[in-house]
């Protein structure tokens, strides 16, 4: 046995570098708006219309309504699409909760998520905070490089700032100076 | 594999002199029971002391810990899917006795009372595996449903998995390594908890938002407890009476009565809280994305602590002073 102990502590301490397994990760973005929280949410409550600020995404179709059970078919400019179902409606409270249907590899290389998006008060504008939980898109224990951990932290922060920037735009845009 | 301690104390040995780890509660704290905390993010085991406001100091235990169990002589075994081993730390001494390789992504993993057996389940390979909880040797296998999640094994032997994907539970007679039952459940069991009795087993259901409850003597589905959201963790009462899940959709705690469901309480704790374990009189949550555990007080059904742990808290495990 004398020969597995280097392998065995090369496995403890080498494990931060390496990509495996099904370990959920997070994705966590916010920025702050000039504007009443309820301006901000007039813009990004509505799920059907992520269309209208986010700046990765060429179209999106509601079906099903606004509220709990309602859905979205996103298509992103750069390909592929989002089916996404809203679990949760809150309006009052400024927040809702959907989730990833089918994965598609092309729009973003994660196989399932469960996101929130709520707005709140920040001095006098408003803080967008936009979180989530997701697995990379190959939940084998050898995924490509491109399937890994690593690639969906990185597409999914990016989808989630690249929004929360062109929602920015947008709202501060249109209130003028 | 008679070497196998020896390599787990000089791995721990390793990693003490390398990186200045230890474990558990500081020197001379009488706890009797103690929670334990497993960060599949940050790959750590941490300790809470009972009444402790600060986490230990963090185990490095290796990858991606899904899930921990407490056996006997202050035993806790980890599983960890990502790299295919199982991980057993003595959880006083704060050290890791051995590292088992282990077939398949090991997730939900139960101990034997007499510490004897360890199973396993295999995430993508839709089996239980039953090992030595002394070597690690597979010693025997049974097919389950798809995506086996939580395991519980009751005081005969038996065992209950919540197979995630096939919207049912296996039961399985751990003597015979055979499947005796499956009972559908709702959509996405995940988590299982026993009550006291034995006769009741609550299954936490994530994509169907509600708690299904079998009469472990009749095999069936007695009754389903709406919750909303997503309920990922379930815990029962000491008395039988409550039953407590957490709804990582919402970031509550969820109280319910165990007879008829009715809603006692929901309780704000961290963001995506996932794991739940009971003792005394007070509930600890596990919340995933805010890197915290909640404690709750059982009689007020309010939160009086948070504590800070590492990276991405997804399971806990009680040892109490007489198994240590």
């Amino acid at each position: 046995m004398r020969l597995g102990v280097p392998a065995l502590v090369l496995t403890l301490l080498s494990g931060a570098a390496l990509a495996h397994g099904p370990t959920p990760q997070k994705v966590d973005q916010s920025i702050v708006i000039k504007a009443k929280p309820d301006a901000v949410w007039k813009v990004v409550g509505d799920f059907a219309g992520i269309g209208a600020w986010h700046p990765d995404v060429a179209r999106s179709e509601g079906s099903g309504g606004s509220g709990s059970g309602g859905r979205r078919k996103v298509t992103l400019k750069a390909g592929g699409s989002l089916d996404e179902g809203l679990d949760e409606m809150n309006a009052a409270g400024r927040t809702y909760s959907y989730r990833l249907s089918d994965p598609d590899l092309k729009a973003l290389p994660v196989s399932s998520y469960s996101a929130t998006l709520t707005v709140s008060p920040e001095g006098d504008g408003s803080r967008v905070e936009w979180l989530g939980r997701f697995y990379r898109g190959d939940t084998g224990n050898e995924p490509p490089e491109d399937l890994s951990d690593e690639a969906g932290r990185t597409a999914m922060n990016r989808y989630f700032a690249d929004g929360l920037k062109g929602l920015k735009a947008k709202i501060e845009g249109n209130a003028g100076p | 594999m008679t070497g196998t301690p020896v390599i787990g104390r000089f791995v721990l040995a390793a990693l003490l002199v390398g990186l200045g780890l230890a474990l558990g509660p500081s020197p001379g704290a009488a706890a009797a029971r103690t929670v334990y905390v497993a960060s599949q993010g940050a790959g750590t085991l941490v300790a809470l002391a009972r009444d402790a406001t600060a986490a230990g100091t963090p185990l490095a235990v290796g990858r991606s810990p899904a899930q921990v169990v407490a056996g006997p002589e202050g035993r806790l075994y980890l599983a960890h899917p990502d790299t295919g081993t199982v991980t057993v730390v003595d959880g006083a001494g704060g050290s890791i006795r051995q590292t088992f390789s282990v077939p398949g992504q090991p997730f939900g993993i139960a101990a034997s009372p007499d510490g004897v057996h360890l199973y396993v389940g295999d995430w993508a390979g839709h089996r239980v595996m039953r090992l030595s909880a002394r070597t690690g040797a597979v010693e025997g296998t049974v097919a389950v449903g798809r995506e086996p999640a939580g395991l519980v094994l009751d005081r005969d032997g038996i065992l209950y998995v919540a197979d995630r994907e096939s919207r049912q539970v296996s039961v399985v007679d751990t003597r015979t390594m055979t499947r005796t039952a499956t009972i559908s459940v709702g959509q996405g069991p995940f988590a299982l908890a026993l009550n006291p009795a034995q006769d009741r087993l609550y299954i936490a259901n994530v994509r169907s938002g509600d708690v299904s409850v079998i009469d472990t003597v009749a095999r069936r589905v007695v009754a389903t407890f709406t919750v909303g959201g997503m309920p990922y963790g379930v815990a029962v009462s000491p008395d039988g009476r409550q039953i407590f899940v957490t709804d990582q959709r919402a970031g509550h705690l969820v109280v319910l009565d165990a007879d008829d469901g009715a809603l006692r309480a929901t309780v704000p704790v961290g963001r995506y809280p996932e794991g739940v374990v009971i003792t005394g009189h007070q509930a600890y949550v596990a919340n995933w994305f805010s890197d915290s555990v909640s404690v709750i007080d059982l009689r007020s059904l309010r939160e009086t602590a948070r504590i800070a742990v590492p990276d991405g808290p997804r399971s806990l495990a009680i040892l109490t002073e007489d198994e240590r």
